[in-house]
C-alpha cells in the first residue's frame, strides 16, 4: 500500500494527513496503523465518488478534511455513508 | 474447455482484461459463482425499478470480499500529529498513487515514452518492480493538459471526471469558498503500483522535502 507508507513518512516528518481509500482496501489501510483514514463505500478506482457528482464530491473531501483536526487517536478508519448513485444534489 | 478458474483470470489478463472486475480472480470459484448468481438477481429486480445502487453494491462488496486477505504490512504503531489548526487556515496539497501528469511531462515508466494504457495493464508486473517517479502538477492545471495511465486499476471514471480520484478541481472549490485556507501550488501523482521498498528507501525523503518546500500543513493523499 503505496500511499499508506507515504502517510507515515509525511505524518512523521510534520504534516498531519488523511486518506480517502474505497472500502475494499479497509484490512490493508487498518493495518498499516495510519493516522486518518476515510473509507467510501464506491467501486476501486472511483475513492471520491461517483463521475460529476461534484456535491457528493465535496461532502467527501470536506469529510475527510474534517477528519485531522476531529480525530483525536491515530489508526481511526471510518467510512463514511454516502450510496454510489445519489443525485447530484446538496453538498451540505 | 474454459474452466471457471480460467474465466475468473480473463479479467485480469485474459481476452476478457476487465481491471473493474480483476477481483474475480481473488475469489475461489464458489465465491465467483455465487457473485455472478447474486449479480443477476440484482439485475433482475433492477430492471423492475431502475434503481443502480444495489449493483454498485454488489461490486462493492465482491472487491472487499476478493482484497480481505492478511495484509503485507502489519505496523503495532505508527506516527500521528495532534493538527489543532482550523481548515480555513490550513494550507492542503494532493498526492495520489492515480498516475496522473502533466501533458508534456511524461514520466516514461520502463523507458518508454507515451506509454499506452494498454502496455501499462500488460507490463504492470514490470511496474511492480520499478522505482516510482512523483509527477508535479500545478494546481491550475486545465484537465485537457491533465494525462493518466495506471496499469493497476480501471481508469475509465478518471478518464469521465478526473476528480472521482484526483480531487483537484474539488479542492481548488473548497479553496475558493474559504473551506481550507489554501490548495498548495502543486499537487503530486504516481503509479502506486511500484516497489514498495524502493518507495521506503529512496523516494520518500525527497517526496517530504517537496511538500517541505511548498510549506503545507497537511496532505490529502488518495489511493486507488
Amino acid at each position: 500500500m503505496s500511499v499508506g507508507h507515504v502517510a507515515r513518512i509525511l505524518e512523521d516528518n510534520g504534516i498531519a494527513t488523511v486518506i480517502i481509500a474505497v472500502a475494499s482496501f479497509k484490512d490493508n489501510l487498518e493495518s498499516m496503523h495510519l493516522p486518518r483514514v476515510l473509507l467510501t463505500p464506491f467501486p476501486l478506482g472511483r475513492p471520491i465518488g461517483f463521475p460529476n457528482n461534484k456535491a457528493q464530491h465535496i461532502r467527501v473531501i470536506k469529510a475527510a478534511l474534517n477528519r485531522l483536526n476531529n480525530v483525536t487517536d491515530p489508526k481511526t478508519v471510518t467510512t463514511i455513508n454516502e450510496q454510489y448513485f445519489s443525485a447530484p444534489s446538496s453538498s451540505k | 474447455m474454459e474452466t471457471l478458474n480460467d474465466f475468473k483470470n480473463s479479467f485480469q489478463n485474459g481476452n476478457r482484461m476487465d481491471l473493474n472486475f480483476k477481483f474475480f480472480s481473488h475469489l475461489t470459484d464458489d465465491e465467483a459463482a455465487d457473485f455472478i448468481e447474486e449479480l443477476l438477481a440484482r439485475l433482475g429486480t433492477s430492471l423492475n425499478d431502475g434503481r443502480l445502487e444495489r449493483i454498485a453494491e454488489h461490486i462493492v462488496q465482491g472487491q472487499t470480499r476478493a482484497y480481505s486477505r492478511p495484509a503485507k504490512y502489519n505496523y503495532e504503531e505508527g506516527p500521528f500529529i495532534r493538527f489543532r489548526k482550523n481548515l480555513s487556515e490550513t494550507k492542503i496539497a494532493l498526492l495520489t498513487s492515480t498516475g496522473h501528469f502533466l501533458e508534456g511531462d511524461d514520466p516514461a515508466p520502463l523507458g518508454v515514452p507515451n506509454m499506452s494504457q494498454q502496455e501499462a495493464v500488460n507490463r504492470i508486473k514490470e511496474f511492480l518492480k520499478e522505482k516510482p517517479v512523483l509527477s508535479t502538477i500545478p494546481k491550475n492545471t486545465p484537465v485537457t493538459k491533465l494525462k493518466v495511465r495506471h496499469g493497476g486499476y480501471d481508469i475509465s471514471g478518471v478518464q469521465a471526471d478526473q476528480d472521482t480520484a484526483f480531487p483537484l478541481n474539488t479542492l481548488s472549490i473548497l479553496e475558493q469558498q474559504g473551506h481550507i485556507g489554501e490548495l498548495a501550488q502543486f499537487a503530486y501523482s504516481f503509479v502506486g503500483a511500484c516497489s514498495q521498498e524502493a518507495l521506503k528507501k529512496e523516494v520518500q525523503q525527497e517526496w517530504v522535502k517537496l511538500l517541505k518546500q511548498q510549506d503545507v500543513d497537511a496532505a490529502l493523499l488518495v489511493p486507488v
